[in-house]
C-alpha cells in the first residue's frame, strides 16, 4: 500500500516537474546505440588477429602494423593531410574576412545575399556540387592546359568555408563591440584596433572554423572523388577503392586512426568555443 | 604560440614540398583500388625509367563520370568487359593496335575474338573470373556441376543455400536452369522463371554478397560466389569444392586499355605491351587472386594459384559466357522479378 502510495506520489511529482520530458532518455540512448554501435564494432575488429571482420579470434596489432608499411594508404594519408592544410589555411583566411564584413561593417544592401552565398555549399546537394566542379574544371583543364593538386585544394577550399565561417562569425556576434569602440576612441587606427582587440578575442572561433574546415576537408568524399587527378588519392577515395576486392582489417585500423584524429579535433573545438566567454 | 604556430605551419608545408621525385617521363593508372601489383609496377618504372602514379576506383560507373568529360590526366584504365565496348562506342578508348606489338603473341588466343574489342584493337586482358557456386563437399555427396542445387537442392541442401544478392547473377542462373536465352523479354518465359525462382527462393536461407562470412562461420553449406572468394573461403573450409555447373556460368574480365588523348601516350603503350609479358601477368594474378589470360604467366604464378580448381577450369567445363547489358525494357522486366523475389 504504502508504495504504491509513494510511487503514485513520485509520479505526480514527475508530472509537474516541466523539465522532465518522458521517454526522451530512452530515445537518446536508442539514438547513440545506433550512431555509435557500428563505429565500436569497427574498432573492435582492427585489433582482430585473422583477416575477417565479422569473426573474432585473437586480439593483435598486426594490421596497424601493415597499414602503416602500405606504401598506397601513406600515400593517400600525405595527399589527405596536404589537401586539407592547405584548404584550411585558406578557407579560414576567407572566412574570417567574410565574417568580419557581415558582422563589423553597418548593413548594407544585399548583406543577407552575401551571407546565404556565403552558406551556399551547406544548401547544395554535394553531388551537384561534385559533378558541376568535374565539367568546370574539366574545361578549364583543356583550354589551359594546366593539371595538378590545385583543383582539388580549390574545391576544398570552396566548401570548407562555411563550416570555417560559422563559428567565426558565432564568435564575432557574441564579442561585446565597446572594445572596440573604446580602442578607436583612444585613436587606434582600424588596423591596430584589429589586431590588438578584435583578432585575440575572435582567435577561439577562429581556430574553432580552422578545425572544423581540416575535418570537413579531410573527411570528404564525393566531391573529392570526382575531382582528384592522377595521384591524388585521399584516404577516404583509398579507402572507397577497396570495396570491391573485400575490405580487411587493415582498412579498419586506418579508419580507427582516422577516427581518432576526428574525435582530438572535435574536443578542441568543443574547448576552444568554451573557454574565455 | 603564435610563432610556435608559424613554425608548425612552415614544418608542414616542408614535408610536402619534399619528397617529389623526377624520372624521364610519367604514367597515371587509374585501376580497381587493392587491384594493381606494387611489384609489377616498380618493375615496369626500373624498364623504362618511368614514374608511375596509382589512383583506385571503385566501380566501373566512377571511372567513366571521371573520364568522360575529358581531362581527366589518366593514362590507363581497366573496364570491365561490358564497359570497355561503351567506351569505345563513346570514342573515349584510344586505338593502341596492341594486336601489332610484340608481346601480343602471348596473349591467349581464346580471348582475343570478344564480344566488347573484337580482334584487340584497344585493350588486352587483365584478370577474369567466373561466378559460380561453391558446396561443402561432405554435407552433399553427389555431382555438383549443376544448376539444381541452386533452384531444385536436394534434403540435405535445403534451407542451407546462401544466394549473391545481385539481380543480373541470380536471374542468369535462373534462365540457364530452364535453357532459355539470355537477355530474354518473353513474358512467357519470365513468368516461368519468376516461378521458378520463387518456389527455389523458400530453400534458400540468405541473399547477401558477404559469401565468404556466410561459408566460414558455417552459416550456409552451399553459396553462390565469385570463383576469388570461393577459393578464398576453401582456406578456413577446406570441404567446398567449387562447381562448372554444366548449364553454363557467366565470366567477367577487366581489360587494360589506354583513354583518349592520355598525357603519356607513348608510356602507356609501353606498358600495354608490358602487360602482356608473362612476368608482369603473374605477378599480378598473385596480387588479385585471379587468371589473367597470358600464355605462360604459369611460371610467374604462386603455386597454389596454378592449382586451385576455382582459377583453373576444368577441361570438360562449358565456356564461360559474357553476358552484353540487356536492353532497357529487359532490365525493367528483370527488375520486377528481382522486386518480387526479395519480397
Amino acid at each position: 500500500m504504502v508504495d504504491i502510495a509513494t510511487t503514485a506520489r513520485r509520479k505526480i511529482i514527475k508530472g509537474i516537474d516541466l523539465k522532465y520530458q518522458p521517454g526522451f532518455s530512452q530515445i537518446t540512448w536508442f539514438c547513440i546505440v545506433v550512431l555509435y554501435a557500428p563505429i565500436a564494432v569497427l574498432v573492435l575488429f582492427s585489433f582482430n588477429e585473422n583477416r575477417s571482420v565479422t569473426v573474432w579470434t585473437q586480439f593483435s596489432l598486426d594490421w596497424y602494423v601493415k597499414a602503416w608499411e602500405n606504401e598506397g594508404i601513406q600515400h593517400a594519408a600525405l595527399v589527405s593531410l596536404e589537401v586539407a592544410f592547405v584548404a584550411m589555411v585558406i578557407s579560414t583566411i576567407l572566412a574570417t574576412m567574410a565574417a568580419l564584413v557581415t558582422t563589423r561593417t553597418p548593413p548594407y544592401r544585399g548583406m543577407n545575399i552575401a551571407v546565404a552565398v556565403i552558406n551556399q555549399p551547406l544548401m547544395v546537394p554535394e553531388v551537384v556540387t561534385a559533378v558541376a566542379t568535374l565539367i568546370f574544371f574539366a574545361i578549364i583543364k583543356q583550354a589551359t592546359g594546366i593539371s595538378g593538386i590545385g583543383y582539388l585544394i580549390a574545391a576544398h577550399t570552396a566548401f570548407c568555408i562555411p563550416f570555417a565561417y560559422m563559428p567565426i562569425r558565432a564568435r564575432l556576434e557574441d564579442m561585446d563591440l565597446s572594445l572596440e569602440q573604446a580602442a578607436a576612441d583612444l585613436y587606434a587606427p582600424p588596423f591596430k584596433v584589429f589586431r590588438r582587440v578584435t583578432l585575440p578575442l575572435l582567435m577561439p572561433g577562429i581556430l574553432a572554423g580552422a578545425m572544423l574546415a581540416f575535418i570537413v576537408s579531410l573527411d570528404d568524399v564525393i566531391i573529392t572523388l570526382f575531382v582528384a587527378g592522377p595521384g591524388e588519392t585521399t584516404l577516404p577515395l583509398y579507402i572507397l577503392g577497396q570495396i570491391r576486392r573485400g575490405v580487411t582489417p587493415e582498412i579498419n585500423a586506418v579508419s580507427t586512426v582516422f577516427l581518432g584524429i576526428s574525435v582530438i579535433l572535435v574536443t578542441f573545438i568543443f574547448l576552444f568555443g568554451k573557454d574565455k566567454k | 604560440m603564435k610563432s610556435k604556430i608559424f613554425m608548425m605551419i612552415m614544418a608542414m608545408s616542408l614535408t610536402f614540398t619534399v619528397g617529389t621525385v623526377s624520372a624521364a617521363g610519367e604514367l597515371h593508372i587509374y585501376n580497381w583500388g587493392n587491384y594493381t601489383s606494387p611489384e609489377m609496377i616498380e618493375k615496369f618504372e626500373k624498364m623504362h625509367d618511368v614514374k608511375v602514379t596509382l589512383d583506385g576506383y571503385d566501380s566501373n560507373e566512377t571511372m567513366l563520370a571521371k573520364v568522360e568529360q575529358g581531362g581527366s590526366g589518366y593514362d590507363i584504365v581497366v573496364p570491365g568487359d561490358y564497359m570497355i565496348a561503351i567506351m569505345i562506342k563513346k570514342g573515349l578508348l584510344e586505338r593502341i593496335e596492341p594486336n601489332k606489338m610484340s608481346n601480343f603473341k602471348n596473349v591467349d588466343p581464346k580471348w582475343v575474338d570478344v564480344y566488347w574489342d573484337k580482334g584487340r584493337n584497344y585493350s588486352i586482358p587483365y584478370q577474369w573470373g567466373t561466378t559460380n557456386f561453391t558446396v561443402d563437399s561432405t554435407i552433399y555427396k553427389g555431382d555438383v556441376d549443376t544448376l539444381a542445387l541452386l533452384f531444385d537442392p536436394p534434403a540435405e541442401l535445403k534451407g542451407r543455400i546462401n544466394m549473391l544478392k545481385d539481380m543480373n547473377d541470380v536471374i542468369n542462373a535462373g534462365l540457364r536452369y530452364l535453357t532459355y536465352p539470355r537477355c530474354n523479354a518473353d513474358k512467357a518465359q519470365l513468368k516461368e522463371l519468376n516461378t521458378m525462382l520463387v518456389k527455389a527462393k523458400a530453400n534458400w536461407r540468405t541473399m547477401d554478397y558477404s559469401v565468404i562470412e556466410k561459408l566460414t562461420s558455417k552459416d550456409v553449406d552451399l553459396s553462390q560466389s565469385w570463383n576469388g572468394a570461393a577459393m578464398r573461403a576453401r582456406k578456413d573450409r577446406p570441404e567446398l569444392v567449387y562447381s562448372y555447373p554444366k548449364e553454363g556460368f557467366t565470366g567477367w574480365m577487366d581489360n587494360v586499355a589506354v583513354l583518349k588523348g592520355a598525357p603519356n601516350l607513348e608510356n602507356a603503350k609501353l606498358f600495354i605491351n608490358f602487360m602482356m609479358t608473362p612476368e608482369a601477368a603473374g605477378m599480378t594474378s598473385n596480387l588479385a587472386s585471379y587468371a589473367n589470360g597470358i600464355l605462360g604467366s604459369e611460371k610467374h604464378m604462386r603455386a597454389e594459384l596454378t592449382s586451385a580448381p576455382e582459377i583453373v577450369m576444368p577441361a570438360g567445363a562449358p565456356a564461360p559466357e559474357f553476358v552484353p547489358p540487356c536492353p532497357q525494357e529487359v532490365t525493367d522486366l528483370y527488375s520486377k522479378i528481382w522486386t518480387n523475389l526479395n519480397k
